[in-house]
């Protein structure tokens, strides 16, 4: 698994996007200063959170759709297996803890006359320890959950690992 | 069997199928054509596929996914480059830029902001 590691970035997406490495490259970043979700709307991304894009190889739209749905199963059952805690993924892709929020997921493709290039974002809050007051009600993380920090390189392996099995299924 | 054809600078892909004993389909594009050999004669005739009308010469941009259309860049009378970014459509939960697969002018926006599109719905028009 190849990464490429970032103290700060304004977003991993962005940076994927601009970048067009590689497929499967990874883009990881400690904290994002402009994280986003769908319709721009802002993601809190400060550092402990896991922020990363994956390059996807260059698939069809509908393909990357489903994997793109998928995306939020795989994340639920990493956080399952490993902690035992019960997600609830809210379709088509964010994942709820305790009824707030702990992921969110992101594609952008880039289609011209066939699909140029596609990037999944994932922000999954893992070890942050508290949420600003307007988000407190909405917003939750690994580490308010369990009490304890928990291994960020060990749940981004699992999830890339799980979209990769995903993607070859579905393109067969 | 498929091929390539080039007319002018655009790129047509061109699919020749064998349907019946004496039926052929030529795909070009999006756009089907049946072919029927008649029995004692050269001549072909055919009937074109039920496929919207299209002009191919006209540059049209097509939404490739079904969504909603979240943000336009370009305004009418405006020239694009090929590759440059012309509208946002979103579609369950993906982000899709789409970016322009001809340079040219825009004759015609056919899409307003927050509009749903279908699969193959025209977008924009380009001369």
């Amino acid at each position: 698994m190849k990464i490429k590691k970032y103290k700060v970035v304004s977003s991993t997406n962005l940076l994927a996007k601009k970048l067009r490495p590689e497929p499967w490259l990874i883009i990881l970043a400690e904290k994002q200063t402009v994280g986003y979700g769908k319709k721009s709307s802002r993601w809190f991304s400060p550092k402990g959170g896991l922020y990363f894009s994956i390059v996807l190889p260059k698939s069809k739209i509908e393909d990357l759709q489903t994997l793109t749905i998928l995306a939020a199963f795989i994340v639920a059952k990493t956080i399952k297996d490993n902690f035992s805690l019960e997600p609830l993924i809210k379709l088509p892709n964010d994942v709820l803890l305790d009824q707030k929020k702990i992921c969110g997921i992101l594609t952008e493709n880039i289609i011209g006359k066939e699909v140029k290039s596609s990037v999944i974002g994932i922000g999954l809050n893992t070890n942050i320890d508290k949420f600003p007051k307007e988000l407190e009600d909405e917003a939750t993380s690994l580490k308010i959950e369990l009490g304890k920090e928990v291994d960020n390189e060990k749940i981004l392996k699992q999830i890339v690992e799980g979209l990769k099995e995903q993607l070859k299924t579905i393109s067969e | 069997m498929k091929l390539k054809l080039r007319i002018k600078d655009r790129e047509y892909e061109v699919e020749i199928k064998k349907e019946e004993q004496d039926k052929f389909k030529i795909k070009i594009g999006q756009k089907e054509f049946l072919f029927q050999e008649e029995e004692g004669e050269e001549k072909i005739s055919f009937t074109r596929a039920s496929l919207p009308k299209r002009d191919f010469l006209k540059k049209e941009l097509l939404s490739p996914i079904a969504g909603i259309i979240s943000e336009i860049f370009v305004k009418e009378g405006e020239f694009v480059k090929k590759d440059q970014k012309v509208l946002i459509l979103s579609a369950m939960k993906m982000e899709n830029e789409i970016v322009s697969e001809f340079s040219g002018k825009v004759k015609e926006i056919l899409v307003k902001k927050d509009q749903e599109v279908k699969d193959g719905d025209v977008l924009i028009v380009l001369i």
